[in-house]
């Protein structure tokens, strides 16, 4: 066992005296003059609720967050009054700025607002298994989608345990990303097991190149490499499934994943424009990363468990006629999801058209 | 007793249109707070089949409410969502006959590649907003089946079919 | 240097030509062959939607998933075929009574159904016309300091292993995720109403901190799972219970009646988890006890925590004056004791009777009631 109490207790007869004390009646009210700071939250918009911008107030607020945390490694709650030897529960991000987006308050209220449960939210009925080339496939993207989704869950999972609690807020919001991953890892599983066909095929190229992504060294790498790039082309992927759909579960299924997605991935946005907002030298270091890790992403939307069944979707069968109609839709997909994947690379800082290895396409 | 005349019906596109919009998202409060909190400002822009002007407006969305319709001139969006007139008659014929718009006519599929509707937007941030709150959007597009509306030529969308199948097969 | 792909893909020529032929239509589509059992789940019951239950099929499932999980070191998603060339992920928990609980599918799908959102189901406009007295409410916002303070412990602990566990173990991992939101709500709620009180957050508790460190520092997750679902957690769901019990608004009762459901489902899964840990692997049964004998010697620690004990003794006797603090420390003391009765009454259900013979605290409450009935 890694931790012991200081004492054995049952055998520390200061202890008992104090209790038995107390409870004759004689309290000792140490704490009742302490006080954070008397202020009173209220909702500024009674429709949103009590959020956690309405309690971004003085030393309690995420505001008042200094860049280093330097006295703080315990989990008492920020604006609370410290005492003495209080333990150092091992926290290894403690920089503001490694973990920091100006967006992230609004994105928890916001991922927690936008919950969804896809045994229940999905009309699963309207689905019918089939024996088609198209179902196969759908089979198949699916085992690839709760592939990604296991690792998309275990990033924040990864992290938040080491995240020093003073960044509330934050590590919330992991919370809500970890929520959103299982929900995906369920419900691309279901979709998949309601096919006829099983689960397929587990992809090499995707997991060795997921498995680069979560071996990250430093948050900020592991946010720009799994919330930025690798969310950019999983939202692209999820526009696509809603946009090749032939039943409303389908295009529901793929909607509301993309939204939850889409949250990420303006975590990722905000996170980086935060991180080299204030660590402007780190730009250099995040753009080398993106130069050697950068090719995972052609890993995954160029491996064939992904790209087959989405030119098949495209098709609508392996007609060799319909087959180019499929290609051609996936050439358009992949020339837009690197596209949005730079735009949002340029927008935080870190262009990327120039110096990208990602082969471009002739569309 | 003088006989009393229905009302005009809409015209689409229009500000009163959108504003019915806005009317029938209100009756749907449930509904759309389940959806969650839904914040965004964005555009629609109708271009004009002969040429002429585009009708432009902006939308204003806040926590479960539509809480604005306006010109779009002047007004800072997270995106804009343009297109010729014929492809949001497209859509909104869809929505109207079926009740909702089936997959083909889903508004992630019309902008998927920019073929019939396209979206502008100056920060990727703001276009994301298009993806985080892309149910929310297209429940308030789906509302329009429920509107009295003609086109600018006078014709109507195809009335309500009676088994209303939303799915493109 | 973190681990790198054994490909670098923009770099491998065989790869980025079948990517570009892919492109062009000329699929090699071997993944349609991939050996697989075919299978069409369905939802067994419409109301309830298509549930993991429904999904626990053949090699699918987890009712035939062996104890040792030797085959899939990957995030092969359980069932799926697995190719040569999958990489090694590592995971130090590959045994199923580790981490196993009867009914795990079911406590994730009723998490993830009731799912609440503390920012707009609590009544705050109705919370914030409630002034309370100077000594109710500081014992109060003391009481919701120490509860923000300890709540997303059990976030960060069940997060650490999360992805320590093989992959196949992913009903256990989602509810994980599910359990990291509740806590992450939790400390929110707790916050926010701290915050509206008017009083704000008061003291932070040192030696409740150590117990969290004590559950932060555990050696193996069935160690961290059982004191931390069954003990703490457990000990927790009495404390929400008699919080609901003494709350000073109709609006903080329904506060700690949301907090409340979400936390019995987490000892729910604490004591299946325990029962599968007795059931499956028997000779676990020592190692849970010596675990057991020092949680509870910082439950017993906990004494020292005066800004718990005292708040509940203000609150649940409504004031200061002498004849309140009586009156609160006979309901806190019941409490106490129900608190601890309720603990090796679950512990017994698990199938660890013999606890209370062996426990210290156990004979420290025995005793308490002695000399309260005397």
């Amino acid at each position: 066992m890694a931790y012991y109490a200081e004492k054995n207790f049952f055998e520390d007869q200061q202890l008992i005296e104090l209790v038995t004390n107390i409870l004759s009646g004689n309290l000792t009210l140490e704490w009742y003059t302490a006080e954070g700071g008397r202020v009173r939250a209220r909702p500024s918009d009674l429709r949103r609720g009590l959020t956690y911008e309405d309690c971004n107030l003085g030393p309690y607020g995420y505001d008042a967050i200094p860049e280093f945390v330097r006295n703080r490694y315990s989990m008492a709650a920020r604006g609370s009054v410290l005492v003495s030897k209080l333990p150092d529960l091992g926290y290894t991000i403690n920089r503001r700025s490694d973990v920091w987006s100006d967006n992230v308050v609004a994105l928890y209220e916001e991922a927690k607002a936008r919950r969804w449960a896809p045994a229940v939210d999905v009309p699963w009925a309207e689905l019918t298994a089939g024996d088609s080339v198209r179902e196969a496939a759908m089979a198949q993207l699916c085992t690839f989608l709760e592939e990604v989704a296991l690792v998309a869950m275990e990033m924040p999972s990864k992290w938040v345990f080491s995240i020093n609690q003073e960044f509330l807020e934050l590590k919330s919001f992991l919370c809500a990303q970890m929520i959103d991953e299982a929900r995906h890892v369920e419900a691309w599983r279901k979709r998949a097991l309601t096919s006829g066909h099983g689960l397929g095929r587990a992809s090499v190229s995707a997991e060795q190149a997921l498995k680069e992504l979560l071996s990250a060294e430093t948050y900020p790498e592991a946010s720009l490499g799994t919330n930025l790039l690798l969310g950019s082309f999983v939202l692209a992927m999820c526009r696509a499934i809603a946009a090749l759909a032939e039943t409303r579960a389908d295009r529901l299924l793929a909607t509301l994943a993309m939204q939850d997605v889409a949250r990420s991935v303006a975590y990722g946005v905000g996170h980086m424009r935060y991180h080299l907002a204030h660590q402007p030298g780190k730009a250099v270091a995040l753009a080398e990363y993106l130069d050697r890790t950068e090719h995972v992403v052609l890993g995954i939307a160029g491996s064939p468990e992904f790209l087959e069944p989405v030119v098949i979707l495209a098709a609508g069968s392996v007609d060799r006629d319909r087959l180019a109609a499929g290609s051609r839709f996936a050439r358009r997909w992949y020339t837009s999801a690197v596209e949005e994947y730079f735009e949002r690379a340029a927008a935080v800082g870190l262009p990327r058209r120039e110096r990208s290895r990602l082969p471009r396409l002739d569309v | 007793m003088p006989a009393v005349s229905a009302p005009p019906p809409l015209r689409f596109p229009s500000r009163d249109f959108f504003e019915a919009l806005r009317e029938a998202m209100r009756a749907e409060r449930e509904r759309f707070s389940r959806l969650g909190f839904f914040d965004t400002t964005f555009g629609v822009r109708i271009s004009s089949d002969d040429g002429g002007e585009p009708a432009e407006f902006a939308l204003r969305f806040e926590v479960f409410d539509c809480v604005g319709v306006e010109s779009l001139a002047g007004v800072e969006t997270d995106f804009v969502v343009e297109g010729p007139f014929a492809a949001w008659r497209e859509m909104l014929d869809t929505i109207h006959a079926l009740g909702a718009a089936d997959t083909a006519h889903s508004l992630n599929t019309l902008t998927h590649f920019g073929e019939q509707l396209r979206v502008r937007y100056d920060d990727p941030d703001g276009h994301d907003k298009l993806y985080r709150f892309a149910e929310s959007i297209q429940e308030f597009f789906d509302l329009s089946a429920r509107l009295d509306f003609a086109y600018p030529d006078g014709s109507r969308p195809p009335a309500a079919r009676a088994e209303r199948q939303r799915s493109a097969r | 240097m973190s681990y790198l792909s054994t490909t670098d893909f923009t770099e491998d020529q065989p790869f980025v030509d079948r990517f570009e032929r892919m492109l062009r239509g000329d699929l090699d589509l071997s993944w349609l062959d991939a050996p697989r059992e075919r299978v069409t789940c369905r939802p067994e019951n419409a109301r309830r939607g298509l549930t993991f239950r429904d999904l626990d099929v053949g090699s699918y499932g987890f009712t035939d998933m062996p104890e040792l999980i030797r085959e899939n070191r990957s995030f092969a998603p359980r069932g799926a075929a697995m190719p040569e060339g999958l990489p090694d992920l590592q995971a130090e928990v590959n045994r199923k009574s580790e981490v196993w609980a009867y009914n795990i599918e079911g406590y994730y799908e009723e998490a993830m159904t009731r799912q609440w959102n503390a920012t707009t189901d609590i009544p705050w406009a109705e919370l914030q016309s409630v002034e309370l007295p100077e000594d109710i409410g500081k014992a109060y916002a003391q009481l919701l300091t120490f509860l923000t303070e300890v709540e997303m412990i059990a976030t960060d602990v069940p997060a650490k292993w999360m992805g320590r566990l093989n992959a196949d173990f992913f009903e256990v991992k989602n509810f994980i995720a599910t359990q990291a939101m509740d806590e992450a709500r939790h400390a929110e709620i707790f916050r926010k109403r701290a915050l509206s009180t008017g009083w704000g957050l008061m003291r932070a508790s040192a030696q409740n901190e150590f117990n969290l460190k004590f559950l932060r520092d555990a050696d193996s997750f069935a160690e961290a799972s059982l004191a931390l679902h069954l003990q703490a957690e457990g000990m927790v769901l009495t404390l929400f219970r008699f919080s609901e019990y003494i709350s000073p608004t109709e609006g903080d009762k329904k506060l700690f009646r949301l907090v409340m459901q979400d936390e019995a489902r987490h000892v729910g899964y604490g004591m299946q988890h325990l029962k599968w840990v007795l059931d499956h692997f028997p000779e676990r049964r020592e190692a849970i006890h010596h675990h057991l004998d020092e949680a509870e010697n910082f439950v017993f620690g906990g004494g020292y925590a005066t800004e718990v004990l005292e708040p509940f003794i203000i609150l649940s006797g409504k004031g200061l004056k002498k004849e309140n603090i009586a009156e609160g420390v006979r309901i806190t003391n019941a409490f106490q004791l129900k608190q601890a009765d309720e603990y090796f009454e679950r512990l017994a259900k698990c199938g660890l009777p013999e606890r209370r013979e062996r426990s210290r605290l156990w004979k420290m409450i025995d005793l308490r009631k002695q000399t309260m009935a005397a």
